[in-house]
């Protein structure tokens, strides 16, 4: 047996120890797992190493540490009860329209930022309400976020995992726009309607009203939503305008508009509201220390490489197959990581088809691993906020996922014919 | 002990002990990062005439990381000028040990020959987080060990941060990944008012701008599996030169392949430095398995000897674009193709009789080289 081999084995066999048996949090068990993987590997304990990799998502912690701080400010302030409000008493009669505009709001930040964390926390954390009080079980609105969040990311005109793989074979990005709109769009809406409308076919809107909270509206004014348009004002010039307006970065725009969500509705205790944002935050902020530990580990090892080579060693098939399996699953890592280390690798393996259609469903296909578990940065947060454990909200993911899967797959074996897409 | 997943419960006394060992490890590992800034010595040879410092040309880094040597090695007689830039991506290592090595050998009977051994200085002082790479390398030379940095691709994010999630090249309108705002070779020509890696980019167009430079030669290494590999890529102004030059080092037994500039794919040194400069814009690439997706274990002897039995299978599967064996792509055999490259590229462009004329002498062969690097690099000191 190969010495990576064992590695791999007993890093994911101690994280598994560690984590379902010792019932240690994630985190500390692929730390454990980590570290197991260096002295099997004969490389002692590199320090180095373990903190070099613990800070590989430094910048997605600032973001979700902030957006938790935004979606604290704006449920508090009382924003999100009167937004809910507000749709619904507009858009009762005519559902399924309803349920695909919400589900669009969902994957809009997620557009225009290419990350599901941001769209799970910002816009995600708005709709969930809405979609509970039109009868929507807590399980399925979950999954509602998770999968539109994922979508708006993988959605143009910002995909990142595209932008990895194109980066990685010297391709522009260009011409991405139509492939993946004919990818995510029919997902949004299959998604949509298969969880959403059995619930609000016939929505009784006199049953639903009891449950709203139209004081809070009335109360507030507009103001109520400034913090939301500056969020989304932000985001839009910063993109539009990038080479006249700074970055100010997501993080600091979650900031800003939290600050300005502390002046514009009810009243909110400031350092309370950040502490409680901020301990929500921790569990998985150190998760991702810890998976930042443990890919770090596995490419000084050659556990990562042995991965990559036995997936690549296959057919075309097999490709095929192990794009709509071991790429997404590689997101239980991460989703930019299973871009980067086998999107590339794929890609380059697939150049007979049309170059662009392939890297967008590499792409699509890798965005689908921020609903594995034990990351499921997106899986993980909408079951937060809408107060389910994920192994509740994961299984009424799985036939959309099966949903785009398919479709992912199908532009992989047919992207010869999808060239027209390509402008 | 059991706890409750994503809940430790912890006191006073934890608090304390995990403070401290964090502590601890910070002190240890802070001395270690911190000494990636230190910069291995380069030992100028008996060519070089003077040196510069990146910054004359662009006062805006003056005083910052990105400010760098520039080495000058010139001809008694005036004729033309080449500017090799080594250390673009400080995870490339052939391209700084092929600029020292032209700094510590070569001499210039005629013309001007200007050597940037750390194009991207920053990216020298910190590694990339993720690739688990070396810190150093080492190359034995006849006369002791020299130990050089193995960097990052990018600019070091403690002198450039946070990133967006999205980077505008802004002369082109193009969009690239976030990340690729601290890679120097996707902001050129640069930005006088831009951020630390385009001030240091346009510092870079200036030199080129002021000098006149009539060739650039962008030294770089790719993964095997990374099509553009083992080539010579050329703007469309320089395709005589390079169309030249790529006979002449087919003639002399080095296979390499002549790609052209892609027109859409901007920031990159053979397209933007063609496109704004009068300078014959060229760049070259060889085979480094550190830097590849497939690579096994990764440590300093997989940098130095290029030899990786994952490689030796995707080569069999068909999944690389050099032929890789059981001899790898060592260190020498990479950096004697650098070297060799500009030396055709030079003889190339005295070939083309353009009135003036540029002689590099001094320089090992391309079959000495790949023998061994070390007995050309100079003696510790």
């Amino acid at each position: 047996m190969q010495i990576e081999l064992i590695v791999l084995l007993v890093m994911i066999g101690s994280f598994l120890i560690a984590n379902m048996l010792l019932k240690l949090p994630v985190s500390l068990s692929m730390m454990l797992g980590a570290v197991l993987g260096t002295l099997v590997g004969g490389e002692g304990i590199p320090l180095r190493h373990l903190f070099e990799g613990a800070f590989v998502y430094l910048d997605t912690m600032m973001i979700i540490a902030t957006a938790m701080i935004f979606m604290n400010v704006i449920e508090k302030s009382g924003t999100i009860e009167a937004l809910g409000a507000a749709i619904v008493r507009r858009f009762y009669k005519v559902p399924a329209v309803m349920l695909i505009l919400l589900m669009l709001i969902i994957m809009f930040p997620g557009m225009i930022t290419g990350s599901s964390t941001a769209a799970v926390l910002s816009a995600g954390a708005i709709v969930a309400p809405i979609l509970m009080l039109m009868g929507i079980p807590a399980s399925k609105t979950g999954a509602m976020l998770a999968i539109g969040a994922i979508l708006g990311m993988a959605a143009p005109p910002v995909n990142i995992p595209a932008m990895l793989i194109t980066g990685g074979v010297d391709m522009p990005y260009i011409g991405f726009a139509l492939p993946l709109l004919a990818l995510t769009l029919p997902c949004a809406v299959f998604t949509a309607l298969l969880l959403g409308l059995p619930y609000c076919k016939n929505l009784d809107y006199e049953k639903v009203k009891t449950g709203l909270n139209l004081e809070v509206g009335s109360r507030h004014g507009f103001k109520l939503y400034l913090p939301i348009v500056t969020l989304f004002l932000l985001m839009i010039l910063t993109r539009a305008f990038a080479a006249y307006i700074p970055n100010l970065g997501m993080p600091l725009i979650f900031l800003i508009s939290s600050v300005v969500g502390f002046f514009t509705g009810e009243k909110l205790d400031v350092v309370k509201t950040v502490e409680t944002s901020i301990s929500t935050s921790v569990p998985v902020l150190a998760k991702l220390v810890g998976v930042g530990m443990f890919i770090q580990i596995m490419t000084l090892t050659g556990a990562r490489g042995f991965i990559v080579i036995n997936c690549l060693g296959l057919g075309i098939v097999m490709l095929w197959i192990f794009s709509i399996t071991i790429l997404p699953a590689f997101g239980a890592v991460s989703s930019f990581g299973g871009a980067s280390v086998l999107g590339v690798p794929f890609m380059l393996s697939m150049l007979s088809g049309n170059h662009t259609i392939t890297a967008a469903a590499l792409a699509f296909l890798a965005c689908m691993g921020d609903l594995m578990p034990p990351t499921a940065l997106a899986g993980n947060y909408a079951a937060k906020i809408v107060e389910q454990r994920y192994a509740k909200v994961l299984p009424r993911c799985l036939i959309p996922l099966a949903f785009c899967l398919l479709l992912g797959l199908l532009f992989l074996i047919f992207s010869k014919n999808l060239g027209f897409l390509v402008l | 002990m059991k706890f409750q997943p994503d809940q430790l419960k912890g006191n006073r006394i934890t608090a304390i002990a995990v403070c401290t060992v964090a502590l601890l490890c910070l002190v240890v590992l802070a001395r270690e990062f911190l000494s990636m800034r230190k910069a291995e010595p380069i030992y100028p040879g008996p060519g070089v005439t003077r040196t510069a410092m990146l910054s004359d040309y662009f006062e805006g880094i003056k005083g910052t990381a990105g400010d760098t040597e520039i080495y000058i090695l010139e001809g008694k007689k005036p004729g033309a000028s080449i500017l090799v830039l080594g250390g673009t991506h400080a995870n490339e290592p052939s391209g700084l040990l092929s600029a020292v090595l032209l700094i510590e050998n070569a001499v210039v009977e005629e013309g001007t020959l200007y050597v940037i051994p750390h194009t991207n200085n920053s990216g020298f002082t910190c590694t990339d987080p993720q690739e688990a790479a070396p810190m150093r390398f080492t190359i034995d030379t006849p006369t002791g060990p020299r130990t050089f940095r193995y960097g990052s691709r990018s600019t070091n994010p403690v002198h450039q941060w946070p990133d967006p999630e999205l980077y505008l090249h802004v002369s082109s309108g193009q969009s690239l990944s976030g990340a690729e705002t601290r890679n120097i070779n996707r902001t050129y020509p640069g930005r006088p008012n831009g951020n630390f890696t385009e001030k240091v980019s346009y510092a870079v167009t200036t030199l080129i701008r002021q000098e006149g430079i009539d060739v650039t030669i962008d030294l770089h290494e790719a993964a095997p599996e990374y099509p553009t590999i083992n080539a010579l890529v050329a703007h469309e102004n320089a395709m005589p030169l390079a169309s030249m030059a790529m006979f002449n080092l087919a003639m002399e037994g080095m296979e390499i392949s002549l790609e052209p500039s892609p027109q859409n794919l901007h920031g990159l040194t053979h397209r933007e430095l063609g496109d704004h400069t009068n300078t014959w814009a060229t760049l070259m690439e060889t085979a480094n398995p550190a830097q590849g997706r497939l690579r096994g274990k990764t440590d300093e002897r997989l940098v130095v000897t290029g030899q990786d039995k994952f490689y030796q299978m995707a080569a069999k599967y068909g999944n690389l674009y050099v032929p890789f064996d059981e001899r790898g792509h060592p260190i020498s055999g990479r950096v004697s193709r650098h070297v060799t490259g500009i030396m055709q590229l030079a003889q190339a462009y005295n070939d083309l009789d353009l009135g003036k004329r540029i002689v590099i002498t001094n320089v090992p062969t391309y079959e000495e080289m790949n023998q061994d690097i070390g007995r050309y690099l100079a003696t510790p000191h």
